[in-house]
């Protein structure tokens, strides 16, 4: 096990945190700590210089406006880049996931310029997507999340996936990407739609992320009350099918 | 005496409108008021202009505290007089409607309404004043995004320019949507939620702040000079442009923000030439608004209800909760007019509860006690903790009131008229 805490960094979440993200930052404290492991969290506020040797980043959703000031901001920035090419790993909900592709539309609707840090591009739903959304993982063998996924989604993009991405999962249950698939993955960056907050809801996506972080694999810890939230919520999505 | 500026056709509405909440009512079917403004509505698309007839003197629009600010602006009004108001929080076009159509005749008109209508109520109510407190997220789900709603204020405030705006200069972006009025008097009222905040409205760039201060160096944008200032320190002080002092200490609605709104009504009544020292007696004459920090009865408990329906409205409720350990109850629900997705759990800084229980419950229980968990608050899940024999954490029973922090619909249900409200 390595010596020093996890560094995990929560991306600019005055900007992107509209939808309790922070919550998945909490999620990555408190899970690494039922573990037995120690988590630094830094928070990057615009205008602060992101570091690039850091674990885990993580952003979230939010408004038009916000997303392409923070797409500008991480664009000038380079950092998480260079921080992806060390070996860090990223997961980005919503806004933040659709900030990670090579283009996304802004308040008005037309394209602006995302990090291409996944091979996707978003444009437009026909009508926004709002609901829980539940989805099956693909491909085991990217993350060690083999449980369903649950969460709500709340968005106006459809992302495409281009070859150089694979789908996280495909949806039984709501919209996410708008093709039958949900998120996009790609050696340690993840995006997705899943958002109450994600990790929250999904432990194993955390474990995955801690897992990487420190170069093993982590028994899943359960704990009885997200289980129970994990069961109504999946529950009601198949419900509201 | 007859209305002037009442059409015959809109009086004939009313009528219709009446009957109809009455056939609502006997069916069970809730106050009617919706129902009725909707008959009114229908017979007379012009009914809300023909009962305003000049009479409006403030709309008072915010994402939280418009009900409480209208009761004690209503009511510091009432020295000059009879005024037509809500009774319940009923603020879209049907409960603005039902309130100039079945207040007292006539008399001068105070109003909440929702954030989202306020355009189109004050283009056809055309009222003296309009409050602008505050804005922030509030069922995303549901809602346009704050920017968005800012853009719809300032539109309207640029197509009605006789209002006279009195807003909260502490919120970037009221101040946003208030800026292009013809006159504004500034309130620095505060503002404690400033995350849905962070970015200029305008041209997106982070905005820059110093204690209350802030500015955008994208566009040049600042906080404006206010006239009224407002103080907190155990009990609120308002301050008015000259200089005189009016002490809050005597308001018996709890907490920072409710001194807040009283300073905001204050500097309304002023625009409205009304005597300030005997509107701060007034204001401090209100107990509780349509159910809120009432005590009532709950099965076997006595509790004082408050509402709370987003990060922004929770922040301050914590405040005000007695200190740890006494425990609390928390209900949270996400029916529709809860809003659907109970994400925003997790901006609400439920850390401050530490060291207390707290009794969960609400349809969305479970995401309150995972949330709970995560913020190292001892939690008891309980789906229904009025039942008699309900396992309560020791010593709840012994309370001779306990803290009951409700969503929008748990609120209702617990407010219900069969619960009795004591006097306090
Ligand atoms: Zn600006």
């Amino acid at each position: 096990m390595k010596e020093r805490p996890i560094r995990i960094v929560s991306i600019y979440p005055t900007l992107l945190g509209t939808y309790g993200d922070g919550g998945n930052v909490a999620a990555l404290s408190h899970i690494a700590s039922l573990h037995g492991l120690a988590a630094d969290i830094l928070t990057i506020s615009p205008g602060m210089v992101i570091p690039d040797d850091a674990d885990i980043y993580v952003m979230g959703g939010g408004e038009d406006t916000a997303q392409v000031a923070a797409a500008n901001a991480l664009r000038a920035s380079g950092a998480l880049t260079r921080a992806v090419d060390k070996g860090a790993s990223v997961l980005a909900i919503c806004a933040g996931y659709q900030l990670l592709g090579h283009e996304f539309p802004d308040a008005d609707g037309n394209a602006a310029p995302g990090l291409g840090l996944l091979d996707v591009f978003t444009d437009r739903l026909p009508k926004r997507a709002v609901g829980e959304l539940a989805a099956e993982p693909i491909r085991a063998g990217l993350t060690s999340v083999t449980q369903m996924l649950t969460g709500y989604e709340n968005h106006g993009g459809a992302t495409h996936l281009g070859a150089g991405v694979t789908p996280l999962a495909l949806v039984t249950s709501g919209v996410g990407n708008g093709d039958g698939t949900e998120g996009a993955i790609t050696g340690r960056v993840i995006g997705t739609y899943l958002h109450g907050p994600c990790l929250v809801r999904n432990p194993l996506l955390a474990e995955t992320l801690l897992g990487w972080a420190i170069g093993q694999h982590l028994d899943p810890i359960v704990e009885d009350a997200v289980e129970e939230l994990r069961r109504e919520r999946l529950g009601s999505a198949t419900m509201s099918k | 005496m007859e209305r002037v500026n009442t059409s015959l056709r809109t009086k004939l509405a009313v009528t219709a409108g009446r009957l109809a909440a009455a056939t609502s009512r006997t069916l069970g079917r809730g106050e009617g008021m919706v129902v009725g403004g909707k008959v009114t509505l229908g017979l007379s698309p012009h009914a809300l202009a023909d009962l305003a007839g000049g009479r409006v003197a403030a709309l008072v629009s915010a994402t939280n505290g418009k009900t409480s600010t209208t009761r004690l602006l209503a009511t510091a009004a009432s020295q000059a007089g009879p005024v037509a108001t809500q009774s319940t929080g009923a603020n879209m076009t049907e409960g603005v409607l039902w309130a100039l159509a079945n207040g007292p005749a006539d008399a001068p008109a105070i109003l909440e309404v929702d954030e989202a209508y306020l355009p189109r109520v004050l283009a056809a109510t055309r009222p003296k004043v309009v409050l602008l407190a505050n804005l922030s997220r509030d069922q995303l789900d549901r809602m346009s995004e704050v920017a968005m709603l800012a853009r719809k204020w300032r539109r309207m405030l640029a197509e009605n320019p006789d209002v006279v705006v009195v807003a909260n200069a502490d919120d970037p972006i009221v101040a946003f949507a208030a800026e292009k009025a013809q006159q504004i008097i500034w309130v620095a009222a505060g503002q404690e939620w400033t995350a849905d905040s962070s970015v200029c409205p305008e041209c997106g760039t982070l905005l820059s702040r110093d204690g209350t201060d802030w500015s955008c160096s994208g566009c040049g944008r600042a906080r404006p000079k206010t006239s009224w200032q407002f103080e907190w320190e155990k009990t609120g002080t308002a301050v008015g442009p000259d200089g005189q002092r009016y002490d809050l200490a005597s308001l018996q609605l709890p907490g920072r923000f409710n001194a807040s709104n009283a300073t905001m009504a204050l500097a309304v009544c002023a625009e409205l030439g009304l005597d300030l020292a005997k509107a701060v007696t007034l204001m401090s004459t209100v107990t509780s608004v349509s159910g809120r920090f009432a005590t009532v009865v709950a099965g076997s408990l006595r509790i004082r209800l408050l509402l709370a329906k987003n990060p922004a409205g929770w922040s301050e409720l914590l405040d005000i909760m007695p200190p740890a350990p006494t425990p609390v109850i928390i209900i949270i629900n996400s029916n529709d007019a809860d809003g659907r997705d109970p994400s925003w759990l997790w901006d609400v800084p439920f850390e401050r509860l530490k060291g207390r229980t707290v009794i969960a419950s609400g349809n969305r229980r479970r995401d309150l006690a995972v949330r709970l968990l995560h913020a190292g608050v001892d939690a008891v899940v309980i789906e229904d903790p009025f039942a008699a024999d309900a396992v309560l954490p020791a010593g709840t029973r012994e309370l001779a009131v306990i803290d009951c922090a409700a969503t929008y619909t748990a609120f209702q249900k617990l407010r219900d008229p069969s619960n009795e409200e004591l006097a306090l």
